[in-house]
Parts: C-alpha cells; structure tokens; sequence
C-alpha cells in the first residue's frame, strides 16, 4: 500500500517539474521569468520527489542522508538562483524583450 | 522506478536545448543549474534501485560543489560586462 502512495507522489513531483519545463520554453518571456519560474519549480519537485522516496524506504538510514540532502538543496538552490538573478540585473543584462511585458 | 529514472532522464534533454539556444549567457548558466539539480535527482534515483546508501555521498558532495561553481561563474560574468562598462554600480 505505502509503495502505491510513494508512487504517486513522486509522479506528483514529476508533474511539478514538467510545469517547469513549459515555463522556461515560454514565449515571449525574457530571462528574469525563466529563472524564477524553474528554480521555484525545480525545489518544489525535488521536494516531492523526495517525500515520495522516504515514504518508499520508511525510517531507514537511506531516508536519514535523503533528508540531508533535502535540506542542502532546500538552501542551495533558491540561493544560487538569486545569486544569478541579481548578477545578472547587477551586470547591466537588459533583455531583448522586455519593452514587450511592459506592451502587453 | 526505472519508469521515472526514464522520465528524468528524457528531462534533460530540454535543458540542454536551452542551453544551446539560450539568447544570453545567463540562459546558459540557468541551464546548466537545472541539468545539475536534475542530476541530484538521477543519482538518488539510482541509490533506491540499487537499495544502497554510499550513493547519497556522492549526491550531498555533487550539490555543494557544483552550486558553488555556479555562484562563481555568475560572479564572473557579472565583473566581465562591468569591465566592459555595461555595468551598472
């Protein structure tokens, strides 16, 4: 029953990261979107993912270190994607298109 | 299992898309982020099929590194368009 359960969550974060996928190849969109919508996604999912792996292994040495690493990539990632947003903004990167977000 | 390793796998593809049509370099590192978190995701995979731990070493070790080569390169790009006075202070 559990394995079930830990399959259909982690399908839920692979439907989570797929959404990511759409909004980096949206149109018409300039890097400022690409970066927020796929960072935020892609912490999400892996979250999912790994709630769904330490329902699979139970309360097991294997989910202590998942946990760890949940943790690291809880912090790290949405850090370094401000870190590349604000580099970014910092260094003078204008998109092409962003006069077209202020049009629409 | 083997279904979502599979899934993952087929979502690298993508990434690597933008990064290769990516208009600015900056698209070129959000790629090479995602195709890194993406790979945390493949080796955790593979350490519950195989049913072993050591792998999650690797995947802690890969993390920490490989986002703090980001960070770096980003800080990089930034100095080089501010040496080319596209900066702005």
């Amino acid at each position: 029953m559990i394995y079930v359960i830990s399959y259909i969550v982690m399908g839920l974060g692979l439907a989570f990261m797929m959404f990511g996928i759409l909004g980096i190849f949206k149109p018409g969109k300039d890097f400022y979107y690409r970066i927020l919508v796929a960072c935020k996604i892609d912490t999400v999912g892996f979250l999912t993912l790994a709630i769904g792996m330490a329902l699979r292994h139970g309360f097991s040495f294997f989910t202590g270190k998942l946990f760890l690493i949940v943790i690291i990539m809880m912090i790290l990632n949405p850090l370094v994607s401000h870190i590349m947003a604000s580099q970014a903004h910092k260094s003078g990167y204008v998109p092409s298109c962003e006069n077209e977000d202020d049009a629409s | 299992m083997y279904i979502i390793l599979g899934i993952i796998l087929g979502m690298l593809v993508p990434y690597l898309v933008r990064v290769v049509i990516g208009p600015s370099v900056w698209d070129r590192l959000l790629g090479l982020n995602l195709i890194l978190s993406k790979t945390i995701m493949i080796i955790i995979l593979f350490a519950s099929i195989m049913g072993t731990t050591y792998l999650l070493d690797f995947a802690i070790i890969y993390a920490l590194s490989g986002f703090v080569g980001t960070i770096f390169m980003a800080l990089f790009l930034s100095q080089r368009n501010i040496q080319k006075g596209r900066g702005s202070k």
